[in-house]
């Protein structure tokens, strides 16, 4: 009988993307790829770098090692949304964005089944990152917030892949890859990375001072320490970020439906 | 509210690119629920362009256009949920199966899993492609992503069915089978199917009805009979055999209708009487004891429609100029 489908509604979208995404993460090893740079650059600064904990002023309770986990940490989640939008501006070049853009009765699900599937790989990154950190030394003192710095690392995600998503289905081609990228790494590292803020110094400092992210990072390094300090301010950013975001990704969403996609 | 068995309406449709010439400019289209429509033009004449406009994968610049009752700016969500459309370059996930793309489709649509699970089989029989459905289609000829392509246009039942250009580059086998497959879901299931075409044959041998555009605009639309009959009478072409002269040939021929261009050596008359005027011919000839090695009927095509109505040709590769050839 012919009648035609109700159509599949925003939930319905959203999980039949997010469930192609992840089910091409981990039928194919290299899509995992992009897990390797935050493990590099831990590896490298966490057990190059160990001595700055020894300067004056550096006054982190949990020790150096950790004090780059974190780091590390957001920047994998960061470039795990970075990386999705990547594969959006794939879908777009190679045709396959239209084939999502015609059967979804509710385009915006695309949207979010790109942002959960991306959630699900920077989980994957985010518990390789732990245990590479654990695995190397980094001591768990009592008294951190797990799940606070668990939701700054979803807000981290959940920003930069709405982000990425934005300018990859602005230009819709792989070319906006630096796009997505310079950007993200600009804010990750113009932060209190390898030294904390009150360290800093000359243009570094005040750029760093000025940079949202650096209130996130801080934060973080307070909930993983046990000494909790801005957390409200750090989710508020983080929650507005999400929401520009968004709303970025919905307009650029309607801009390549404007252009047939 | 629209109407259950709505089909396809379009009111002096307009589709503009910036800084680039009207794609579609101002075409008038109506579909009958159940019908195949053919989309016949060459390449650039704004085929494509209507079929995206219609499948809501771009806006019109300007006029409307009702899809299965609903309005393609204002209900595309609805317009989405009842069309199924295979698209010119079938874009499929290299690295997903065909039974995956099935499913995605599927759960795209909001199917449920088991509905999912039977339509994806289902469809997989029908389109002969359950022995490559658990292969990755990076590894599918280019009939088999078409075939596949097809499956996912259905998976969901849709009323209205898009082809754009469903056949390119198909092996004649995959093509005959592939029409088979449109003709049955319009007689068996009522399914209306807009397909675009620069195939003369296909547009031919599946239509009802016949639309043609040239350069944004519809110049001709109607049955395929229809539009051959406007445009002119059959034509007899005739060779002479060896010892009956040319001039033999054309002399007899005259008799029947004016003498139009022919194969060297051979004469052709654009026949007065309509085909039934062959057998008279053949006994012409024979009373006259003019002999020829081939003796052939040329209906008007919709290439002669075309030609009638653009003053170019559709056959062969793109669209010549015929006027260019003649100088």
């Amino acid at each position: 009988m012919v009648g035609g489908a109700r159509g599949g509604g925003f939930f319905a979208v959203a999980l039949a993307v997010a469930g192609r995404q992840v089910y091409k993460y981990f039928a194919n090893p290299a899509f995992l790829a992009p897990a390797l740079f935050p493990l590099f650059f831990f590896v490298a600064f966490a057990g190059g770098l160990t001595r700055v904990g020894d300067v004056p002023g550096f006054d982190y309770a949990a020790g150096y090692v950790a004090f780059q986990y974190v780091w590390a940490l957001l920047q994998a989640v960061a470039m795990g949304g970075a990386f999705t939008g990547f594969s959006i501006a794939g879908d777009f070049e190679n045709g396959f964005a239209r084939r999502l853009m015609l059967a979804a009765s509710n385009r915006q699900g695309i949207i979010l089944g790109y942002t959960i599937a991306s959630l699900v790989r920077a989980t994957l990154t985010g518990a390789l990152v732990t245990v590479i950190a654990l695995l190397t030394g980094m001591p768990m003192s009592g008294g951190f917030d797990l799940f606070g710095l668990i939701g700054l690392a979803i807000l981290v995600n959940v920003a930069a892949t709405l982000f990425g998503a934005g300018v990859a289905m602005l230009l819709r081609t792989q070319q906006a890859g630096p796009v997505i990228r310079t950007p993200i790494f600009l804010v990750l590292f113009l932060a209190p990375v390898f030294v904390p803020l009150n360290l800093l110094s000359g243009w570094l400092e005040a750029i760093a001072r000025l940079n949202p992210f650096t209130t996130i990072l801080d934060a973080a390094r307070g909930l993983l320490a046990g000494a909790p300090t801005n957390v409200l301010p750090a989710y508020a950013i983080g929650a507005a970020l999400v929401a520009v975001f968004a709303l970025w990704a919905v307009y650029a969403l309607r801009r390549a439906e404007k252009t047939g996609a | 509210m629209a109407e259950k068995r709505a089909g396809i309406e379009v009111e002096n449709l307009v589709r503009e690119f910036r800084k680039g010439p009207r794609a579609v400019d101002g075409i008038d289209i109506s579909v009958e629920p159940g019908e195949i429509y053919g989309f016949l033009g060459p390449n650039g004449a704004g085929k494509s362009t209507t079929v995206l406009v219609l499948t809501t994968l771009l806006p019109p610049t300007s006029g409307t256009a009702r899809v299965a009752g609903y309005d393609v700016v204002k209900d595309g969500p609805k317009v989405r949920a009842a069309i199924g459309a295979a698209l010119q370059e079938a874009a499929l996930d290299p690295f997903l199966t065909g039974r995956e793309h099935l499913n995605l489709q599927a759960a795209l649509h909001g199917l449920g899993r088991k509905q999912r699970k039977r339509r994806g089989e289902e469809l997989l029989e029908r389109v002969g492609l359950e022995e490559a459905a658990d292969r990755r289609v990076r590894g599918y000829s280019g009939g088999m992503k078409r075939r596949l392509d097809l499956a996912l246009a259905l998976v969901h039942e849709p009323r209205i069915l898009f082809l754009d250009e469903p056949t390119t580059g198909l092996d004649p086998q995959s093509r005959s089978a592939l029409w088979s497959e449109v003709s049955r879901l319009a007689r068996d299931e009522g399914v209306t199917v807009f397909l675009t075409t620069q195939y003369l044959e296909e547009a031919d041998v599946l239509a009802d009805r016949v639309g043609i555009i040239d350069r944004g605009k519809i110049v001709a639309e109607g049955t395929p009979e229809k539009l051959k009959a406007e445009i002119g009478r059959p034509s007899v072409e005739a060779t002479p055999a060896e010892g009956s002269g040319r001039e033999a040939v054309a002399r007899v021929l005259s008799r029947f209708g004016e003498e139009i261009a022919a194969q060297p050596g051979a004469v052709a008359v654009r026949l007065m009487g309509g085909a039934g005027d062959l057998a008279d011919v053949v006994r012409a000839l024979d009373s006259e004891d003019v002999r020829v090695t081939n003796l052939r009927l040329d209906e008007p095509s919709l290439d002669d429609v075309f030609l009638e109505k653009t003053g170019r040709s559709l056959e062969g590769e793109g669209a010549q100029e015929v006027k260019e050839a003649q100088v």
